[in-house]
């Protein structure tokens, strides 16, 4: 299976001390590596205002995480684990992999096309119009 | 009402509010002119035939060129290939206050990028990020 990408974002209470997210930090990427992924970013944003009540808080510590793996099984226990602790509130895995593709066929698309028309004779590969821009 | 080369009817007010009526060349006179309608009139009639108005200034023969700001997609512009949900100050001025994705013929954005801004106004608030409506 291919690699895919995942954002991952969890919401604990904004209670929480800084020590339980870093324990569920810890054990996320302990899971990671278990099952063949990694973790490749993690970002805390820190206290945020939520758009509406979550388990009756409107305010929630946000973490943020970009996952790698090839099996879908770790986005299963990441998401048990999640679960299982009490301090998230709410959170949201989302595979990006295939956008992500998307956007650089797109951004690929376009530089292409702005590097050919200039110049109306197909003689220059269309794979690479950086070196052809630079040779005229 | 198409036909009749009145004096009110080539009133092609540059209306304040870009709407997008895509009557175009009948005599929408009901439409776009609400209120703007009376205070333009009496100017064009000083400008004579010669249509010094407003850039769709008035032609002989009854045939009025409407001017309406032509709205371009604003992802479009900016080349935007993925409309990332985390950035919640861009999708923000594609809801309403009360929550509600605004529509196409409102902001102007292709049904492409339409399409990607929905789906990430979704998932903004499934992780809280946006309200899925204001409780007050």
């Amino acid at each position: 299976m291919d690699e895919r990408v995942y954002d991952l974002i969890f919401i604990c209470r904004p209670a929480t001390p800084e020590e339980e997210v870093n324990k569920i930090v810890a054990t996320l990427e302990h899971s990671a590596g278990e099952h063949g992924g990694k973790i490749e970013k993690t970002e805390r944003w820190g206290t945020r205002r939520l758009a509406y009540r979550v388990s009756k808080h409107r305010e929630g510590f946000f973490v943020y995480m970009v996952v790698r793996s090839t099996q879908g099984d770790l986005i299963k226990e990441l998401e048990r684990r999640l679960k299982v602790s009490d301090a998230v509130i709410k959170y949201q895995t989302i595979r990006l992999d295939e956008e992500l593709k998307r956007q650089q066929k797109l951004a690929r698309h376009r530089e292409r096309r702005a590097g050919r028309r200039p110049r109306k004779t197909p003689a220059a590969p269309p794979q690479q119009q950086v070196p052809a821009t630079a040779a005229e | 009402m198409p036909d009749q080369p009145v004096p009110p009817a080539p009133q092609e007010a540059p209306a304040p509010r870009a709407e997008g009526h895509s009557g175009g060349g009948g005599g929408h006179r009901s439409e776009g002119h609400s209120g703007g309608g009376g205070g333009d009139r009496p100017r064009r009639e000083g400008g004579g035939p010669g249509g010094s108005g407003g850039p769709g200034g008035p032609r002989r023969g009854g045939k009025r060129q409407y001017f309406r700001k032509k709205k371009v997609c604003r992802f479009c512009v900016e080349h935007v290939d993925f409309i990332d949900y985390k950035k919640v100050e861009m999708l923000q001025p594609f809801v309403q206050e009360r929550g509600k994705i605004l529509p196409r013929r409102m902001t102007g954005t292709c049904s492409r990028h339409q399409r990607w801004l929905g789906e990430a106004i979704k998932r903004a608030r499934n992780i809280a990020l946006l309200p899925f409506a204001t409780e007050l």
